[in-house]
């Protein structure tokens, strides 16, 4: 029991509940802390977090505690906060140099200007986060995480790499997800659906119907445990067995339920639809003829995948039917994405015409279609905005059970390639050994992300990854051991300009050096895929703001260098690179040219690539557009092409017209939106960061109407 | 002309063998040996794809690519001929490409 | 045949998804017209074609045949490409690499026209009939004298020969009324012919004379599509 010494005779009156230890001064004094609490003061608190928190000794601790004490007795102030005491613990520590402890003791979290700030003005980082108190309290978490990532998760060089713009480190608000996924349809089917913390469990669906309410509820559970894109495996095939007692118009029903369920902006995560991605598939793939289809009641039906060929088409078509129409307002959808696979046995399937025309025609009056171009034997499961997981031998083996076709990329980490060449000088030595280091700190990266989440993983189905290592089929539904670490690139067309002094598409000297960087990218993923047991992919990184943070931070830190290449409006801000390994958007180049030029680049990017055709205005004629798909797939290397038209939405009377337009041209109005292709979805341009809108404005719009 | 190699390669070293490929003028690009420069050659052929199932691959002046061993061989011969460079005769064809060895990895 | 001039070739667009219904196509833009229709958009090859450069014929041909595996079809544009002499000799080199034929006219030179059918020199043409044949209407729309009588040989050449083809009118508030869009589509024999309408659109008309109209709303457009349908 120790004695109570006031301070002086002013402050003993203003004491209220005390806790008192031998050496303590009696401080009368509140303490708001985070508990929602107010107590009086207990200098015990600052040893006690000391000693939990760091790894300081007992001694240090005390002494630490006492300096505050003292520092506080000499202000006047009344009421203190639990954060105030521990920014000043904090400071101490940086005075006696234990920098490890504080950065062990720092606090995360935002000014109150920031939240305020944010709270108000809509933060267009992602284009696909809406504005709302979902919103924002996705931003504030995610502002959270990051911290966290930046301070504990990755160790100071990869940190600093990511801060200052060497390296972008993709999703740091997500670093307790994986980054996206693709899966089959047939694990839900087999399983039904028992989410951990659900609070009621279903059987497997018995008709379609349920079936979709079943993956749009999976989604969503989904969405909530990765950071990216949720992709879906040959989607029509697996709804095949359901669909044998519906009529067409029933067939036409589903399609639209599913394009409506996965397009409205929902109340999921963020307030964010859910990124999805659907594969579709006009024949049966090779490897699922002959699979035992799993149907209503989650049983076998005795038929083989091969059966169901009709079945599946029915579907596709409906579901392109949909996306011809578009929304009640005539707009595009912006999800699910459709991505169709265009491979050999596509073309030795009965219909393939008439259903290349159908797409086709979607591709021109609303840009949906995706085409992935699947040659020889790959077979691939595309999701994201061109990430794609080539199934390999093994994986070929799990399609006999679909639902063991799980795959994932942890995370993804895209390299500043401009920046390279600013510090290269024009030496090529120079310059690919500082693209080695890099991406050999981008693997170092991509290891301490892996630890991380191995760690939440090992917590098993009571931890915080619950639905990821829930284990139906008697294995972790995030195969973790399959995963891979995606390495992108920002840029590349920069860093030729610099270090050459022209363009990707000036010379074919150019391409060929931009080849070169490319495969060395390839080659040094592979060396080090093999020492360290991680699978590094090279993949085009979407960049939709990665392109934007890099140009904007190359202008601040390289100048000089920066703005002779830097593209886009630098009055408005609205700068960008190009994004990964694309030509420069304004190049005036045929639509062939784009296709067959940067699709040399492709077969070197494993994780998938997609070309942009820009459309504009001009509504193209479907069998234009169809001979056009057919020889990229016959003629160039190209792994995946997007015809990219654009809309004006008027916010005023409602309606949608074809091409950018300020004003409406059905009422005039001014209050419009315009809606293109971003990275690699839809979305209003009302949402795009200023490096978008800079690139947007750059997109063709350079093109000599009589010459390309 | 470019003839894409890599290095277990029975076939490839076969050819290297047979022929005096500097003397015809024929490049030789070793894959999988960390050389972006040759991969790089590859892609811009747009060959990985095809150089990832079976490799050596010959590519002519024209840019068009030889697969088939028998018209590889006889292509370099065609070629040895028109340089006045002599090629040794080869006994019989090598074994030991079929399990995917001669790849690109 | 008389050794002509190959008509100077002033633009080249290697891929074109909109220019003939069905096909891939390149376009080859001739300089130089006769008529000065006040929204076209393609103003430079009309007003000034000495000031833009000239694409050597080899040139073409090269960059053509780089693609022969790729096109269906070469559309020979402009400007007014009846108007030149060398326009037979230009097709007929084209025709020698096996590429298929799509002709844009504005259908003022019946006897060129005439020949190339006669000489089968044409796969497709588009003949744009700039309103209602009417004097002084066609001429506001065409910007000029015109020769109607040599309208409508061409129009009867197209309707009664075998080859594919199409008449097409842009269509503006200005220039057009609903009652000229309908005698316009009764000028033609719709089991024989293809109609197309197109609606004005400032922002790609280059031509300042015209900058400040609009075209039809897109539901008046719409309305008009199908009242000739």
């Amino acid at each position: 029991m120790g004695v109570v010494m006031p301070l002086n005779a002013e402050t003993a009156q203003a004491r209220t509940q005390r806790v008192v230890n031998e050496d303590s001064t009696d401080i009368a004094l509140f303490v708001r802390s985070s508990q929602d609490d107010m107590t009086g003061w207990n200098r015990q608190r600052i040893v006690d977090a000391l000693l939990r928190e760091t790894f300081i000794d007992r001694g240090t601790a005390e002494k630490i505690s006492r300096d505050i004490e003292v520092t506080i007795q000499a202000g006047k102030v009344k009421t203190i906060t639990g954060p105030l005491i521990r920014e000043m613990v904090n400071a101490k520590l940086l005075e006696m140099g234990l920098e490890e402890a504080r950065r062990m003791h720092t606090r995360l979290g935002v000014p109150l200007y920031d939240v305020d700030q944010l709270l108000v003005q809509h933060n267009k980082e992602n284009a696909n986060v809406p504005h709302g108190p979902e919103a924002t309290n996705l931003t504030l978490a995610e502002g959270i995480k990051k911290e966290y990532a930046l301070l504990h998760v990755f160790t100071p060089d990869v940190a600093d790499a990511h801060l200052s713009g060497d390296l972008h480190l993709h999703d740091l608000g997500f670093i307790d997800r994986p980054y996206c996924s693709g899966q089959s349809l047939e694990y839900i089917k087999k399983f039904g659906l028992n989410l951990p913390h659900a609070l009621s469990m279903a059987k497997p669906a018995k008709h379609a119907e349920v079936l979709l309410a079943h993956m749009v509820k999976f989604a969503a559970s989904l969405q909530s445990h990765f950071a990216g894109a949720i992709g879906w495996d040959a989607i029509n095939l697996f709804y095949a067995p359901y669909l044998e007692e519906l009529s067409d118009d029933g067939v036409k029903q589903l399609a639209q339920m599913m394009i409506y369920e996965f397009s409205q902006q929902a109340v999921a995560r963020g307030g964010q639809a859910i990124f999805s991605d659907v594969n579709i598939y006009w024949e049966v793939p090779k490897h699922f003829v002959d699979v035992p289809a799993i149907g209503p009641g989650g049983v076998y039906t005795g038929k083989t995948y091969g059966e169901y060929e009709k079945q599946a088409q029915r579907f596709a078509w409906a579901l392109f039917e949909v996306y011809k129409e578009g929304d009640a307002a005539g707009r595009p959808f912006f999800f699910p994405k459709p991505l169709v696979h265009i491979t050999e046995k596509f073309f030795k399937t009965d219909g393939h015409l008439d259903f290349l025309h159908h797409i086709c025609e979607v591709a021109s009056v609303k840009g949906n279609t995706y085409f992935v171009f699947d040659r020889g034997d790959t077979a691939k499961i595309s999701e994201c905005c061109r990430l794609s997981f080539k199934l390999e031998a093994s994986d070929l083996e799990d399609a006999k059970q679909p639902w063991k076709m799980r795959y994932s990329a942890l995370q993804n980490v895209t390299i500043n390639l401009p920046r390279l060449a600013f510090k290269a000088k024009g030496e090529d030595t120079v310059l690919f050994q500082l693209l080695t280091e890099k991406i050999q700190l981008a693997a170092k990266a991509h290891e301490q992300k892996k630890k991380f989440i191995e760690r939440l993983m090992s917590l098993g189905k009571g931890g915080p990854l619950s639905l990821l290592a829930m284990d139906l089929d008697g294995e972790p539904y995030l195969k973790l051991h399959k995963c891979s670490f995606l390495i992108g690139m920002v840029g590349l067309n920069e860093l030729i300009r610099v270090h050459l002094g022209e363009e990707l598409h000036d010379s074919d000297a150019s391409i060929k050096f931009g080849l070169k960087v490319i495969a060395h990218m390839n080659i040094v993923c592979n060396k080090l895929a093999e020492s360290m047991g991680m699978k590094f992919v090279l993949e085009q990184t979407p960049a939709e703001s990665t392109s934007f943070r890099f140009a904007k931070l190359d202008l601040a830190h390289f100048t000089d260098e920066a703005e002779k290449v830097v593209q886009g409006n630098r009055e408005k801000g609205e700068v960008y690179y190009s994004n990964s390994t694309l030509f420069n958007v304004g190049a005036n180049m045929s639509p062939i040219a784009r296709v067959e030029k940067e699709g040399l680049f492709h077969p070197l990017i494993e994780a998938g690539s997609i070309t942009h055709v820009w459309l504009g205005e001009a509504k193209p004629d479907k069998e234009a557009l169809a001979e056009f798909v057919i020889n990229v797939f016959k003629y160039t290397q190209n792994d995946q092409i997007a015809f990219s038209p654009e809309f004006t939405a008027c916010l005023a009377c409602g309606k949608t017209s074809r091409g950018l337009s300020e004003t409406c041209p059905y009422c005039a109005s001014k209050d419009v939106d315009g809606i293109t292709r971003i990275t690699g979805y839809f979305t209003k341009i009302s949402s795009w960061n200023k490096g978008k809108l800079g690139e947007l404005h750059d997109r063709y719009r350079n093109v000599d109407r009589f010459n390309n | 002309m470019t003839l894409f190699t890599t290095d277990d390669c029975v076939l490839c070293a076969q050819l290297k063998k047979q022929f005096d490929l500097a003397a015809m003028e024929v490049q030789v690009e070793v894959l999988g040996n960390n050389d972006a420069g040759a991969l790089a050659h590859l892609a811009w052929h747009g060959l990985v794809e095809k150089a990832r199932k079976a490799l050596p691959i010959l590519v002519l002046d024209d840019s068009s690519a030889l697969h088939e061993f028998a018209h590889i061989e006889s292509q370099l011969l065609d070629r040895a001929a028109r340089c006045g460079v002599a090629a040794k005769r080869h006994g019989k064809p090598a074994a030991g490409c079929e399990a995917g060895s001669c790849t690109l990895q | 045949m008389v050794n002509v001039d190959l008509p100077p070739i002033k633009g080249f667009l290697e891929t074109s998804f909109i220019d003939w219904p069905g096909k891939l196509c390149a376009i080859l833009f001739v300089g130089g017209c006769n008529f000065r229709c006040p929204f076209c958009h393609n103003h430079p090859l009309v007003l000034a074609p000495e000031g833009m450069e000239t694409i050597p014929f080899a040139e073409i041909m090269g960059r053509l045949a780089a693609r022969k595996n790729w096109l269906a079809g070469v559309c020979i544009s402009g400007g007014e490409p009846t108007l030149s002499p060398g326009l037979p000799a230009l097709i007929v080199r084209l025709k020698a690499e096996g590429w298929a034929i799509k002709l844009d006219t504005n259908g003022s030179r019946p006897e060129v026209l005439a020949q190339l059918l006669a000489d089968n020199l044409l796969d497709m043409v588009a003949m744009d009939v700039k309103t209602v044949l009417v004097q002084d209407k066609y001429e506001r729309c065409a910007g000029g004298p015109v020769d109607l009588g040599a309208i409508q040989k061409s129009i009867d050449l197209l309707s009664y020969s075998n080859i594919s083809h199409e008449f097409r009118m842009t269509i503006a508030p200005g220039l057009h009324t609903e009652e000229d869009i309908i005698a316009w589509n009764q000028q033609f024999d719709r089991s024989r012919s293809r109609l197309t309408l197109q609606n004005f659109n400032p922002r790609t008309t280059l031509d300042v004379r015209f900058e400040k109209e609009q075209g039809f709303a897109p539901e008046i457009f719409s309305r008009l599509v199908g009242r000739i349908a």
